[in-house]
């Protein structure tokens, strides 16, 4: 191998051959370009984890989770009870129209 | 799916869940507890009646019901009567037309009985809620017909 590369002959022929082998030119900011990419497709999927996964912690802090549940009883009690209160009104009224106008009255 | 979303997603389930069943006790202990078989307990609400009011209103009630009864029977009775005659012709003859005009009498005469009764009932409570609970009254029982007779005159209209 050794006799085959200190070959003069070759070392000329392998200078000849590479200075003939045209190399394409870049397009203009190649380089920058593609860093910009690499991080634009890194900053997205990182940022959305992060968010996602600091929201779960703090539902998982058990402050937290007895105010939320407390809150969601609270709301829920008092717009169920306003609507009962509601029906009932309208239901005892519906009674006493009945009872002063029946149908064929009114 | 990642672990944090599908934990967020529980969470979520979990709390719309406890917000539908304290909403469901909610309405139902209080559609419970507010529930009554008086059919007065409306006027008393409604209009903030006092005791004594609620008693002289509660006598006045006692003393419409049977009259009211007994305008219904005669009403029913007439129906009847039209029902018959007009299911044995064809044409609405003069005896269906003395028919219709009769029933027609008889339900303006019991209008005209009730209406008495609202301003009796409203004459017994204070000012305020008497004339509120005579225009929620005519607006309840007679506001029908008034309806009626404006979307006739809507589809007269050319």
């Amino acid at each position: 191998m050794k006799e085959e590369n200190s070959n003069p002959a070759d070392e000329k022929l392998g200078v000849l051959l590479r200075e003939s082998r045209l190399s394409p030119s870049l397009p203009p900011r190649f380089q920058e370009n593609v860093w910009r990419r690499i991080e634009d497709a890194q900053a997205p999927a990182k940022s959305s984890v992060t968010w996602l996964e600091a929201l779960v912690a703090l539902m998982l802090r058990p402050r937290f989770a007895y105010a939320a549940l407390a809150a969601l009883m609270l709301a829920g009690i008092s717009l169920g009870a306003y609507s009962g209160a509601q029906s009932a009104r309208h239901d005892a009224e519906a009674r006493y129209i009945a009872s002063v106008a029946p149908n064929p009255l009114r | 799916m990642n672990r944090p979303l599908v934990i967020l997603l529980g969470v979520l389930t979990l709390g719309a869940a406890i917000f539908a069943g304290s909403y469901v006790a909610g309405r139902h202990a209080c559609a419970t507890v507010m529930s009554s078989t008086d059919d007065l307990s409306w006027l008393r609400t409604e209009f903030h009646l006092s005791d004594a009011e609620m008693a002289r209103v509660r006598q006045l009630h006692e003393g419409y019901q049977p009259q009211c009864m007994k305008m219904c029977a005669k009403l029913a009775a007439k129906k009847v009567e039209v029902v018959d005659m007009l299911a044995n012709g064809t044409n609405v003859t003069a005896g269906v037309q003395q028919k219709l005009t009769e029933l027609g009498e008889l339900r303006a005469q019991c209008q005209a009985q009730m209406l008495q009764h609202f301003i009796a009932v409203s004459q017994a409570m204070p000012p305020e809620q008497g004339r509120r609970y005579l225009a929620e009254m005519e607006r309840l029982t007679l506001g029908f017909h008034e309806e009626i007779e404006q979307t006739m005159d809507m589809s007269a209209k050319p």
